[in-house]
């Protein structure tokens, strides 16, 4: 009987076709809208688990001052610099519960002799203690890293092999890492921390290479990797009581710290959507409001020749559901198409908002659109139920005596 | 007593605003298997409410309603519904038909709502063809009821109202608005439905072209029925216009 009716449903929408589009272009603008934003969010998201997640690490030991630092380094790879005693890195390894620790470097901008790379991060990795750079190698030269090595992040545009100079310092693109959508890691190059060193060292005695603060003895931050069981409220208690001029992050404060931005920047478009569904749930109520008032009779016939009231019901549902349902599909169709076409253009946006954006993988986008379907099928529900109630009170005989 | 379908002192009174208003005073009713029974009265006299009552769709302010023994009023909804189904075929005054089905989908209906479509999609096809063919409908069945004149609407309400071999057949003016030609027509089918199809059939109407065809006459008035009358226009004194 289902099948049955919902043929009938689908025949019944074809009578009045305006306001079949009517309903096709509400719900399908709102379902386009909620799709795309999703992708838009979910691959901002994803883009912060994926770079964040390559930290590798529990816990980042940093200075004080520096957080705000961090963050938009993290989000941009705007070149961020901030130092604290190398001998931190020590007391951090002796601490109980500490399994690994290993020290970076960040410099100031990136300025090659062979050319000006605008926003890449120079930092400086210490290769033999490294749980954070080395795994994340998407293609390199060779198995072993050499001193002069260096790993560029996925948008910088270098090839293997390439010979670079920085501060009077020679390397060679070893790796590339793929990309994150994290501003720290695809805009960076990494390189040996004593290279760092060199550096630094180079720009305080050659006067044709911009100056460099004096980085010996200094580092920028140290990533820890806890002992299995080890407590992080624990650690970073013991780092803190030891450096009370130092600030411990987990990954977890940062990602949060990042999702509220990204969430004010969407909450506009969050609350758009919400009153779109409920405005579009709204204009579904009063349009089959009226079909049922106009098909009284029809209804009541239908009454009267063995239709129960839960057939009643499931028609008028069923005729607003295949609605909502095709308008769904409709507008995930335009939304992709147009996402497709613009995908630059919002890249871009984003990247002005400070905001990193990868497309979600493709299981991901999947289960998106099995939301937006789903709340298309809700919003027929929703919007047709009271009318569908309305009609159970129709009374056959008094229907059938409106068409007298 | 024991007819086929009982009524037994059916009343039906409604209000509007502060005004009563008694469409059926009392009336008992006893039909038999295979009877075909007129109703004819004025507007306003009662017998579509009382029709209306014997099927199960108006619900009586008393009395009660049994057909084969089953007290009507006295079921829930969803078995008042597929007993209507199942038992009693309804032909309606003009427009009755959903506009958006097809001749064909239009008859087969009521078969949606008994659970046959699913079991039997062929045979009920198969079904409503055979119907259609006895009234001469076949080439229209494709076609919708706004392409349909208004006796071929009946045709198709009266196959409507056959598919599910009902027992009953209740009509209600069948013949409102059609020319006395097609009047004749739909009359002829219902009596041969009534002696081919064995159907017991109620019709209520206003015109006396039936009186002549119907087993039995019945005239209601003024919310009564006047049964075994000689001359049903001497019973209706005249206030009915007799179009034969």
């Amino acid at each position: 009987m289902v099948t049955t009716l919902l043929r009938l449903a689908y025949q019944n929408l074809q009578v009045k076709q305006l306001r079949l589009y009517i309903i096709l272009t509400g719900v399908s603008i709102v379902i386009g809208v909620l799709f795309v934003s999703s992708i838009l969010i979910a691959g901002i998201y994803y883009s912060l688990e994926r770079g964040l997640s390559k930290l590798g690490a529990d816990l980042l030991v940093i200075p004080k001052e520096s957080l705000v630092n961090l963050k938009s380094a993290l989000l941009t790879g705007e070149p961020s610099t901030f130092y604290m005693e190398s001998s931190v890195l020590e007391k951090i390894r002796s601490l109980k519960g500490v399994k690994k620790a290993s020290p970076q470097l960040f410099l100031t901008s990136a300025t090659g002799e062979c050319c000006v790379i605008g926003n890449s991060f120079l930092i400086g990795f210490d290769p033999s203690t490294d749980f954070t750079i080395m795994p994340w190698v998407a293609k390199k030269m060779g198995d072993s890293f050499p001193d002069d090595g260096a790993i560029i992040g996925g948008m910088v545009p270098f090839n293997l092999g390439d010979r670079l100079h920085f501060f009077g310092v020679p390397l060679t693109v070893w790796g590339q890492l793929e990309r994150t959508g994290i501003g720290l890691y695809d805009n960076a190059i990494f390189f040996h921390i004593k290279k760092g060193y060199e550096m630094s060292e180079k720009s305080q005695t050659d006067p044709s290479i911009p100056p460099l603060k004096p980085l010996k003895g200094k580092i920028s931050s140290v990533l820890v990797q806890l002992s299995v069981g080890a407590k992080i409220p624990f650690i970073t208690f013991s780092i803190l009581r030891s450096h009370p001029e130092l600030k411990v992050v987990t990954t977890g404060n940062i990602q949060t710290s990042v999702r509220h931005t990204t969430i004010a920047v969407f909450f506009g478009v969050i609350v758009l959507i919400v009153l779109l569904v409920l405005s579009n749930v709204l204009m579904i109520n009063a349009i089959f409001s009226a079909v049922v008032n106009e098909r009284k009779r029809e209804l009541g016939i239908m009454r009267a020749i063995g239709a129960t009231k839960n057939s009643i019901f499931k028609l008028i549902v069923y005729e607003s559901t295949i609605v909502t349902l095709l308008s769904g599909l409709l507008g995930m169709i335009v939304g992709g198409i147009l996402l497709k076409i613009f995908h630059r253009t919002i890249i871009f946006y984003l990247k002005l908002l400070n905001i990193p954006f990868m497309l979600p993988p493709v299981e991901i986008i999947a289960w998106l659109a099995l939301l937006a379907i789903t709340i298309a099928f809700i919003m027929g529900i929703s919007g047709s139920t009271y009318p569908a109630l309305v009609a159970l009170r129709i009374d056959p005989h008094e229907a059938m005596k409106q068409g007298l | 007593m024991d007819g086929f379908i009982r009524a037994i002192d059916l009343k039906k009174v409604y209000y509007v605003g502060n005004q009563k208003i008694e469409a059926v005073r009392g009336v008992s009713l006893q039909v038999e298997r295979g009877d075909f029974i007129v109703i004819l009265g004025h507007s306003g006299s009662g017998k579509t409410t009382l029709i209306s009552m014997i099927g199960g769709l108006t619900r009586p302010s008393s009395g009660n309603v049994f057909i084969e023994g089953i007290n009507l009023w006295a079921l829930g909804d969803k078995e008042l519904s597929l007993f209507r189904n199942k038992k009693i075929g309804f032909i309606f005054q003009s427009f009755s038909l959903l506009p958006s089905l097809n001749v064909l989908n239009n008859v087969v209906v009521p078969a949606i709502f008994s659970k046959k479509a699913k079991k039997d999609r062929k045979a009920l096809q198969s079904r409503a063809h055979s119907i259609l063919s006895d009234l001469n409908m076949v080439d229209k069945m494709n076609s919708y009821p706004s392409e349909l004149s208004g006796g071929e609407q009946r045709r198709v309400a009266i196959a409507r109202a056959l598919i599910n071999d009902p027992d009953i057949i209740l009509a209600d003016e069948p013949t409102s608005e059609l020319d006395i030609r097609t009047e004749y027509e739909v009359i002829e089918i219902f009596q041969n439905i009534n002696e081919a199809y064995k159907k017991t059939i109620i019709v209520v109407s206003h015109t006396l072209s039936w009186a002549q065809k119907a087993k039995k006459v019945i005239v209601m008035k003024d919310g009564l029925i006047y049964d075994n009358i000689a001359d049903p226009v001497e019973t209706l004194m005249g206030g009915m216009s007799k179009r034969i």
